[in-house]
């Protein structure tokens, strides 16, 4: 295996060799992602960080099975998952309460109960204030607070992150990280996020993935071993920062 | 130096400007509406009004049942054709039929259904329902992925997904549709009925400018510009104006 995580932990996801190509490549060319290996502890918070074209995406919909692999094998130690992504994805016809109750009425919840959880979850994201707008009028923090209360609603044993701060200015990414870390560790699920910032990564994560791209592969896997919370302002913090920073450089 | 200096406009004077011209529009249309009243009232004295709102009736009544089925059919097959694997499969075949020009096809109508209220109805169907089927169709070929990631991890399957995700996914283009639909509609049902010669606006205005009457045939026009303005301003626009409200980016 190449993870360094002790393999008697419960995982929550193991990849063993997962090719993939894209949509609508063919069999012949290069794989979108290329004999990737790794695993995701049960409880753990691990992300990947890579250069555009590393697969990065198409991973998470190959471990979602919103697309199939060519090769390899994915073992899903999980039932409930959900995705929060970079460009939102709300569904603009639906409030942000109805939007966040989605899953639930999927799932055949009665409208009183599942609008009292998604009104739950809204407070939780600090956004019951706006549970009628639509995604719409709300910025860009409040959307992508709206879709990690959409991804909590579900109750997920693993939530999927795709360059969840991207879009959003400093200050916001700062808030919804400090959010992010306070839901994880109260509701002990998984969480697997795609990133490309080496600092997030680090102040984030049990574990990084390091991804190389054409084609998008495993490069190196590094476990962050800083005590949490985390204080980004210390030595250690940069220092590891360094390490991973140097690291990325030799590899691309 | 200062050269100017913005200051807020009150709420009280911007209110009292949009109002100075809403009253200026009810002016403007009231004093229209009055002079085309006049010259209606002592040009038109000759056109046969009973007629001619039968005539109106008719081809409203058949334009409305016709969407119905059209906006129906084009619906249901663009959600089931999007929603199975096989669109790309089906889509070079609707671009066919599409193509094959309608009136080309009147003579089959009249031959299956006759000189007939059905055959004019169904005739106007098969050229109202492909802007509505294309702009649906290519409204779920043309969704951001992650939209449809996001329903399907969050439980839109079968159906339901067509329900949840598919059918309000296509609101905007249904709108769309149906607003080109429509007007392909009158042109269909008008020429339909100049065709086969059966009671509607169409062998109103074939009679009419055959027999030299041309008031009755402005009339006629008339009417159909009010009935086309008013479904506009009561149907359409606040139905476009929702659509761009939640649909924006």
């Amino acid at each position: 295996m190449p993870n360094n995580m002790p393999h008697s932990e419960p995982m929550a996801l193991v990849l063993s060799r997962v090719t993939a190509h894209f949509d609508d490549e063919s069999a012949h060319e290069a794989p979108a992602i290329k004999e990737v290996s790794f695993s995701v502890p049960a409880g753990g918070f691990v992300s990947i960080i890579g250069p555009s074209g590393a697969g990065k995406s198409t991973l998470m919909r190959v471990i979602l099975g919103l697309m199939p692999h060519a090769s390899g094998t994915v073992v899903r130690n999980f039932s409930r998952p959900a995705m929060v992504f970079q460009n939102y994805a709300l569904f603009p016809w639906l409030s942000a309460l109805d939007n966040v109750a989605f899953g639930l009425r999927m799932a055949g919840m009665p409208k009183k109960e599942r609008e009292r959880i998604a009104r739950e979850k809204l407070r939780e994201v600090g956004l019951l204030h706006v549970e009628r707008h639509y995604p719409a009028a709300l910025s860009g923090g409040q959307r992508q607070r709206v879709g990690l209360a959409r991804a909590l609603a579900v109750s997920p044993d693993i939530l999927i992150m795709d360059e969840p701060f991207s879009n959003l200015d400093t200050i916001t990414a700062e808030a919804l990280k400090a959010d992010l870390l306070r839901i994880w560790r109260s509701y002990g699920m998984t969480i697997l996020m795609v990133n490309h910032l080496i600092p997030d990564a680090i102040e984030l994560s049990d574990q990084i993935i390091v991804m190389g791209a054409h084609p998008g592969r495993v490069e190196k896997i590094f476990a962050v071993d800083l005590v949490r919370p985390r204080n980004t302002r210390g030595t250690p913090f940069f220092k590891e920062v360094d390490e991973l920073t140097e690291a990325i450089r030799k590899i691309s | 130096m200062i050269r100017s200096v913005a200051r807020p406009l009150s709420r009280t004077w911007q209110s009292a400007h949009l109002l100075r011209h809403r009253r200026m529009w009810i002016i403007m249309s009231g004093i229209v509406g009055a002079t085309l009243l006049v010259w209606f009232l002592n040009d038109f004295q000759n056109v046969p009004l009973i007629t001619l709102g039968d005539a109106v009736f008719w081809t409203t009544y058949r334009l409305i049942v016709a969407y119905s089925i059209a906006l129906v059919l084009g619906v249901t097959i663009a959600l089931l054709v999007g929603w199975s694997p096989f669109a790309d499969f089906f889509f070079p075949f609707f671009d066919i039929l599409q193509n094959l020009p309608s009136f080309a096809l009147i003579p089959i109508f009249i031959y299956v259904f006759g000189y007939t209220n059905q055959m004019i109805i169904l005739f106007a169907v098969t050229s109202i329902i492909w802007p509505i089927l294309f702009a649906v169709l290519t409204a779920i070929k043309s969704a951001h992925r992650d939209l449809s990631d996001a329903a399907t991890i969050f439980g839109a399957r079968g159906i339901e997904r067509v329900f949840y995700y598919l059918a309000p996914l296509s609101f905007p283009a249904i709108l769309t549709g149906s607003i080109v639909g429509i007007a392909i509609g009158w042109e269909s049902v008008i020429g339909a009925e100049i065709i086969a010669h059966i009671a509607g606006f169409g062998s109103f205005i074939s009679e009419a400018s055959t027999s030299g009457v041309t008031e009755a045939s402005v009339a006629g026009t008339i009417a159909i510009l009010v009935i086309v303005f008013v479904i506009n301003r009561l149907i359409w626009a606040p139905l476009l104006a929702d659509s761009a409200k939640r649909y924006a980016e």
